[in-house]
This record gives structure tokens, sequence and C-alpha cells, in this order.
């Protein structure tokens, strides 16, 4: 048999092997590693490397782009060698980069060209005339007459800087800063309000806010530049109170259940305002507006409405599109003058986070026929194009933001967010958020884990742990049987980190909600899920997702990889860009209005698409092609179900 | 002028089940069961072929139970003490297939155990030649020690063993697998969770000619609707081309039926609700008749008469 010289940099080794050998093999004879969590098998693309010369044949290659294969990229693994070559090893990010399969949101930016004019607040210096015994107007008159000369007139000033008015002009050397708020949605034309004077200057912040049932994210807005001066993160504090919105109606119904509701959730932005006051040293005295969005459930809590009649046929809300109120009046912790504008929302399951997330992702200005899905403990998926949009909800719970699940956490660092399992041994590979030892899953992870345990046969497709396989990592643990994802040596708490069969039992329970929710809203308008163009995909899992992953547990549908955009919280993005523009706010009115709800305790097929998602990938593995070849080939057998 | 009567085609096929195997086929029985082969709605005789009548069997304990109704002691009498005598009564009174089942505690209160249900299983075995289903008390860890030993006593009988749930199904599967046998898949009505205990089981490797499911069904006037209906829909499926809905269906309104209070209590009930004993006996038999009529295969009974009652109907159905 012939023998191939196979050069291999950047280590500049030459190794010779026979014809037929793999790249894999070559790498590893020079003595050289090469990432293959996988076991080889050519399903994790990370084993990817550069080669030079006619010597390679591609036996697969998943997961790499045309564009890719052209410049050289093969899988090692999958890589056979007929003839000389150069074998180029990248590192292991440079790989991760390229992989197609691998969605990563983008950083927050301005999402457009921002001037402060483009809102309503206004910071600026006035300039009062000094009072004499010639002039002896009062102090307001005289402000007032200032703030008509800046454009501004009939401004009003609440008392509570009225009483301040008189030493901040006087020690300002009657030339005070002034905050104001011009105008409002619902006061376009003024007259504007004064927020804050000061005898320093001020620079004006806003704060986005996503109340979220499992999650309350903000982001710190400067409002001269536009830009994110910082945002944070933390599990909403009504989760005591119950996981989903439904448990928080009934305990709103409580004596004192709603007071309670409604001071957890200030709470926890309380805190988001401390740890972003520490991280910018912004005081949140400085924070002159707010824009508020969350489901129509979280919107009613925030503002101390009961929401009782969500949950009650025929599920009509208090309000959907709630007027701006100001910041004292919910005792939110930032300026008490400022104003508080919850956006709006459609229906009682569809709030102004969705409204939000659909003027981020651009659904409502697209020819494509596009679906948005938001993953959260709500999910809410939208179906349309900037003619016609329809929208549903499906009660998913908390599993895939980390809650809900024993390891479960928030996808912050110590975070394992993608896991790989070698198909041989069972021996897990994970990649944590910051690197160090992990502390627990989040959602990527725990759809990554999910996908693995699938795809190499530690579950079965019903989700039951083999425990019968012979590894010690499945085992009959304090919660059922489990799969030990890492040993206690090696996370950062000290203990096992665990998926366990009751977790997996939530996983799919979220994953088949958001399926069935899908489904059942494309029948309804009569589109086949094959035709949507684009699938954009939303959901407070961090900043990463691994579609085919999402996919193989029957979370995603089946379409080319190409189609899917992760966009991270969109909902959040949404409130951001209604933040800082009119126009931006206007059109998420129009989105709100012009949204059809379809109202899934009102449809018959729903229970039934939600049961028939309630399996790995589903129970119609037909509508799953590519995750049954991938099944088929690692289960080593043939695939059952989906019509004859 | 003559009319036509429109006639629904269908493109697929109940699979055909077998249990028991003959000396030449490797056990003892002295005759098989085969069900299922339907290729049309239940009984639309008019419109495909009913290869094989429904299957009506009787339900024998591994000890005299506790809990059934007096009528039924008194109808079994002195067979009860001991499960050969039982099932060569049932064999007798033109049981097609004995349903043993084994109790979770043994007579002194203590948990069954696998000796018991290998002495109990040959025993049956020897008393009578007809094909013999075996199951479980239905609590996952006695059922699979039970029925491993019962399906390895067996080997070779081609019995049908259960119950697989979607919870616990891989000891029984496997003990399936090792001894030849059928097994029984049991799901709470509903048609996805059918279709995916059976996917389970055949991703194990049971050929699909091996498994029978059992779609859970209620008493008359206990949610017999609702089993009704999950039934209907699992055979349109089946004739639909849907290949892991192809299973014949098994039911058991003799368990459903003589736990309701119309037929457990004889005393204390309204005068107006009549004889106990007919009044029983009218629940078992019109709970399994409409069974039938949502096509069951196998009918599992608990009163000799009700299987005399059953065995017209199913007479005058095949003869339709």
């Amino acid at each position: 048999m012939a023998n191939h010289k196979v050069t291999l940099l950047p280590a500049n080794q030459t190794v010779e092997v026979p014809t037929g050998s793999l790249v894999a093999e070559a790498i590893q004879r020079a003595g050289l590693d090469i990432a293959q969590p996988c076991g080889g098998q050519g399903r994790c693309g990370r084993c990817a490397v550069f080669v030079k010369g006619d010597g390679a044949r591609r036996r697969s290659t998943l997961r790499l782009s045309a564009e890719d294969i052209e410049s050289g990229f093969a899988l090692a693994c999958q890589t056979v060698i007929e003839g000389d070559l150069t074998v180029s090893i990248p590192d292991q990010e440079r790989i991760e980069r390229r992989l197609v399969t691998d969605k990563t949101a983008k950083s927050i930016e301005v999402p457009f060209p921002y001037d402060q004019n483009l809102q309503g607040v206004r910071a600026f210096r006035v300039y009062l005339p000094e009072p004499s015994f010639q002039d002896n107007k009062d102090d307001l008159t005289r402000l007032e007459i200032a703030l008509a000369g800046a454009g501004y007139p009939e401004a009003e000033v609440p008392l509570a800087l009225v009483r301040r008015l008189g030493s901040v002009v006087r020690e300002s050397d009657w030339s005070p800063w002034v905050v104001l708020e011009a105008e409002t949605w619902n006061r376009p034309h003024g007259p504007a309000r004064l927020i804050d004077i000061a005898t320093d200057p001020i620079e004006p912040v806003a704060l986005a806010i996503d109340i979220g049932t499992t999650t309350v994210s903000a982001y710190l807005v400067d409002l001269i530049t536009g830009e994110v001066l910082g945002s944070s993160a933390e599990y909403n504090g009504q989760i005591h109170c119950g996981e989903d919105v439904i448990s928080r109606i009934i305990y709103a119904g409580r004596d004192g259940g709603l007071a309670e509701l409604s001071h957890r959730v200030r709470e926890t932005i309380a805190e988001l305002l401390v740890r972003l006051e520490k991280r910018t040293g912004v005081s949140p005295d400085h924070i002159y507006k707010a824009t508020v969005a969350g489901n129509t459930t979280m919107a009613h809590l925030f503002l101390g409405l009961p929401p009782t009649s969500i949950r009650l046929a025929p599920f009509i809300p208090t309000v959907n599109m709630p007027v701006p109120i100001m910041a004292h009046d919910i005792d939110l912790g930032i300026n008490p003058l400022a104003s508080v504008d919850c956006l709006p929302g459609v229906a009682s399951y569809v709030g102004s986070d969705i409204t939000a997330g659909v003027l981020a992702c651009g659904l409502s200005e697209t020819g494509q026929l596009t679906l948005f899905i938001d993953v959260g403990t709500n999910g809410e998926i939208v179906l349309g194009t900037h003619d016609w949009q329809v929208t549903c909800a499906c009660s998913a719970g908390p599993a895939f933001e980390g809650a809900g699940v024993v390891n479960g956490m928030r996808a912050t660092e110590g975070a394992i967010e993608e896991v790989w399992v070698n198909s041989g041994t069972f021996e897990p590979t994970w990649r944590v958020i910051g690197g160090g030892k992990p502390r627990g899953l989040c959602g990527s992870g725990l759809i990554s884990l999910l996908a693995e345990l699938f795809v190499t046969g530690v579950i079965d497709r019903g989700g039951n742990v083999k425990l019968d396989l012979d590894t010690p990592r499945v085992r009959q643990g304090d919660h059922g049987p489990e799969y030990v994802i890492a040993w206690a040596g090696e996370t950062s708490t000290g203990g096992d980190i665990t998926l366990t069969k009751v977790d997996v039992d939530n996983l799919l329970r979220a994953k088949a909600a958001i399926f069935a929710g899908f489904s059942v809203l494309a029948t309804s308008v009569g589109v086949r899920l094959e035709d949507v163009q684009q699938v954009l995909v939303g959901g407070s899992f961090g900043k990463y997702i691994n579609v085919e992953k999402a996919i193989q547990i029957g979370l995603l549908p089946d379409l080319p990889w190409d189609r899917f955009k992760f966009l991270g919280n969109t909902a959040i993005l949404g409130t951001y860009r209604a933040l800082l523009s009119r126009d931006e706010r206007d059109r998420l009115r129009h989105i709100a209005r012009g949204m059809t709800y379809l109202e899934l305790s009102a449809d018959n097929s729903f229970y039934d698409a939600f049961t028939a998602a309630l399996f790995l990938p589903h129970t119609e593995i037909a509508r799953f092609p590519s995750v049954a070849s991938i099944w088929e080939r690692e289960a080593g057998l043939t695939p059952a179900g989906g019509a004859a | 002028m003559a009319v036509e009567i429109p006639k629904e085609k269908w493109s697929g096929t109940v699979r055909e089940v077998t249990l028991g195997a003959t000396r030449e086929q490797g056990g003892t029985r002295t005759r098989t069961l085969t069900v299922g082969g339907e290729t049309a709605m239940p009984h639309h005789a008019f419109e495909g072929s009913f290869p094989h009548p429904p299957a009506l069997a009787l339900e024998v304990r591994d000890r005299k139970p506790t809990d059934w109704s007096p009528l039924l002691l008194q109808a079994w009498g002195a067979a009860m003490d001991d499960p050969a005598a039982w099932a060569k009564a049932a064999e007798q009174a033109g049981a097609e297939l004995i349903f043993l089942t084994l109790s979770a505690t043994l007579a002194d209160g203590k948990a069954n155990t696998a000796a018991n249900a290998r002495a109990v299983v040959r025993k049956v075995l020897e008393a009578t030649g007809l094909p013999l289903a075996v199951i479980g008390p239905g609590q996952a860890e006695i059922d699979n020690e039970l029925i491993v030993a019962a399906a390895e006593e067996g080997k070779g009988e081609r019995l049908l063993i259960g119950t697989c749930e979607d919870k616990n199904y891989r000891t029984i599967v496997a003990g399936a697998l090792a001894n030849d046998h059928v097994v029984q898949s049991k799901t709470p009505m509903d048609v996805n969770l059918s279709k995916q205990l059976v996917i389970l089981i055949h991703d194990m490797g049971l050929p699909l000619e091996r498994i029978i499911m059992d779609p859970t069904t209620g008493a008359l006037g206990y949610g017999i609707e609702y089993g009704y209906s999950v039934m209907e829909r699992l055979r349109l499926a089946a004739l639909q081309g849907d290949s892991m809905t192809q299973q014949p269906l098994i039911v058991t309104p003799g368990e459903e039926g003589w736990k309701v209070k119309e037929a457990k209590v004889g005393e204390g009930v309204p005068a107006a609700w009549g004889d106990w004993n007919r009044r029983a006996l009218n629940w078992e038999a019109l709970t399994a008749n409409a069974l039938i009529y949502a096509g069951a295969d196998i009918i599992v009974l608990r009163h000799p008469e009700t299987l005399r009652r059953l065995r017209g109907v199913v007479d005058a159905l095949m003869a339709a």
C-alpha cells in the first residue's frame, strides 16, 4: 500500500501514513492533539482543519459551509488521505466561529443614527434674569419665562421641584441645569414637564427594562449618545410565588398577594439598579425615563393592577396599552419624576415583550415569510411579513432560562453553554461561559446536552435515562435517574452537575409547548413550516445557541441552518429602540394594533400537537429528516415513527 | 334505481400478531391466537376484510383476589383457589386466551416473588393448552422482577407480557426479546402517547409483530366515550398508513366494569337500580360490547357469563 507524506502546521512536522488513513489519525500519529469531543463521528465539527493538496477526500462535511470547503476546510475525522497533503490545525476558537450551526447574538449597539431630539428628554442650562427691585417677579415665573425662551412655553413644574427652586437658582447663580420631558407618545405636542433642576451639569440617562416571568433584564442608556452604558439581568423575585404567569395570577388573588408581587419585582429592579450604579457610577436619581416591556401579566403586576381577569375566559386584561405614569406612582427607584412608559401589548397572553420583539427583529418590515420565536417562560410566537402578523403564546415554563432545573442557571459566568458527548464512551466535553470551572447549565447548555444525550442514546426518545448503559455517568440519583455531566472535583460548586429525568421532562414540556405553538399557528394560516424563509429566535439564553441541537431536540423546525438567526433578548432590544426614538415607539403601537392574536386554549388541536411534540425530536420523525439520518447512524438502527 | 353505497378505501392494515406457540413452533400450546389484520374501520365488512374475530380472554389471578365482587367469587367458586384450576375453568368457559395477572403480594402480605411467578406460570401452562398473557401488578420494580422470571419460565411459549409503560418498559421488552414473547404496551388514553411507546419499544429492537397496544379505556358511564374516541382515532391513523399505530388493541372491560359502584355494590343502592347480578353483568357486557365496536382485538373479561353473551355478539358481527 502506498504511503503519503502529511505535513502538519503550525508544528511543521511530517508523518507518513498509508492510503486511506484519516487526517485525524495522521495528526495523532504525529503526537499532536486535535479536539474530537464527539468521538470522531463527524458530528461536532470541532476537528475542522485546513488542508492543502489534492490528496484529501472528504467523506462528510457536515457543519462546514460551502465557502469553507471551497477555501480548504475539512473535518479531520471524516477526511481520507489519498495523496500528499499539508494540514494546518487552527486554534479552537477560530474553528467555532466558522461553524454554521453556532449562532451568536450581536453585541449591543446603537441601532440607528441617534440624536437626542429623537426622544423627549432634554437636558440643558437655562439663564434666568437676576431679580432686582425693578424686576421683582417670583422665581417660578422667572424660570417659566426662561423655559419659554428655550422653546418650552407653559412647561409644568411639579411642586417637588418648586420646593427646591429657590435655593438651586441662587446657588447656580441664576443659571441652573434643567431636565425636562418635552413630549410623550400620548402628548406629542407637550406641554413639557420639568423633571429635575440642579446646580451642576446633568447627563441624562434612561432605563430600558424587560420584565420576564423568570428573568428581568435592564439596560442603562445614555440619552446624549444613545449608547448602552451597562446591562444587567437577574431572576425575577416573584419566582418564589409561582413559576408561571398562571400561578402568579392565582397568588395575586390572595390576601396581600398583589402587593407582594408588585413589591418583589420592584426589589429585583432595585437590585439591578444597584449593580448598574456600581458598574457605571450613574446614580439612579439621574435616570429620567424608563421604558418597560413585559408580558401582560408582568405589566399588570408591575403597575399594581389586579391580573385576575387574564386567567378567566374570555381572557380580557385590564389594559393592553397603558399611558405613561411617573416613577413615584409605583415607587420605582429612579428619579421620582421620571416618566415610566409601559409599552403596548396585544392581548392577555401576548404582551409588550413580544411587540417589542417584533420591532427589534424586523419582522414587521420584511417581505420574507418570517417566524419569530421568543423562547421564554411564556413562549411567544409571531408568524408573518410586513403585511400581516399572527401571534400566539404558549406556556413553556422556565426551563430554558435555567430555572426549575436542578443544576440550571442563567447564562452568566460559570454556565456550561455547549456540550458534546462522545458516542462511544458517553464522556462529555463542555464549554463554560468565562472559561472557568462550571457551576451549572444555562438554557443553551441544556438544549445542547439534551440533544447530545438523545443522539448518543444515553436517553431514549421519550427522555428516559438508560440506566443499563455501561458508564458511571448514568445512575439512580436523589431525584431519580440522571446523567452526570461534571464530577464534583471539576465544578466550582464542589458538587456533581447532573441532568435528572425530571429536568429532561421539564425541557421536553417546554420545547413541546413551543413547537406545538408554532405548528398550530402555521396551520391556522395555511402556511407550511418548510415555506418559512427565516426563523428569528429570541430569548434570554444569553448570547449563544446551537441551532442544530435545538432542531435535534425538536424545539426548532428542521429547516436549513442558514435560515435561522439568533437575536438574544429581543424584548429588551425592542424596548431600547422604543426608548431612543418616538418613531420607533409609534411603530410599536402600530405593531400592537395590527397583530392578530390566536388563543390556543380555544383551539382543540394544540393539545394534540403538544403531546405529539413531547418526544425526541417529535412523534413524527418524518418531520425532522436531518435528525432522523443522524440518529439512525448513531443508534445503528432505523428510527421508527412517521407515516409509512 | 340501484343505490351504490360509497366505500372508504384505506391504504393501511392493522398488523397481525400471534400469541402462543405450538410444539412445532418451540412451545407447548395446543392452540395459538392470531389477532389484527383488519383493513377497514371496525366491522365495516363491506369495505375491507377482517381475517380474525375479536378474541375473548378471561382474567385469572395467581391467588384468589380479596377485592373482587362476591358475584365473581360465586361464578368461579373453588376454582379461584388454584390458578391452574381457574385457568382450566376459563378454558371450559370459552376463553381463547388466559390473561394471568400476578398480585403485588403473596397471601402472607409479603411482596410477590420471582419464584412464585415462575411456579404459577408453569402450573397454568400445564393446566391449559391456550395461549397465555402474564401481566404484573403495575408497580415498576415488582413488575420487572416478576415478569422477567415469568418470561424466562415461559421461554418459547410466545406469551403476551406486560405491562410496558412509558416510564418502565426496558426490562420487560428485554425479557420479551430474550425469550421470544409479545409485549403489551399500555398508555393513558392518548393517541400520541400510544404511538410513542410503540416507537420506544420498537427502538429496542422488538419487531412490530410482537407489540399489542392497550390504549386504556373506562367503564360505561366512567369515561368510555373518551377511550372509545382514542381507539377510533388510533384505528383511523392505522388505516391511513401511520405505521406506529397499526398494532392490535387489547382492552380490559372486565377490570373496569367490575370496578364501578353499579357492579360492585349490591346493598344500599336505590331500588330502581334493579337486580344486582343482572346489572353487574350488563355493565361488564355493555362496556365490552362498545369496545368491540371501537375496534378492540382482544377483550379481557372477568365473568364467564359475560363471555358467553359476547360470543354471540362476535359471531353475529362476523357473520354479517
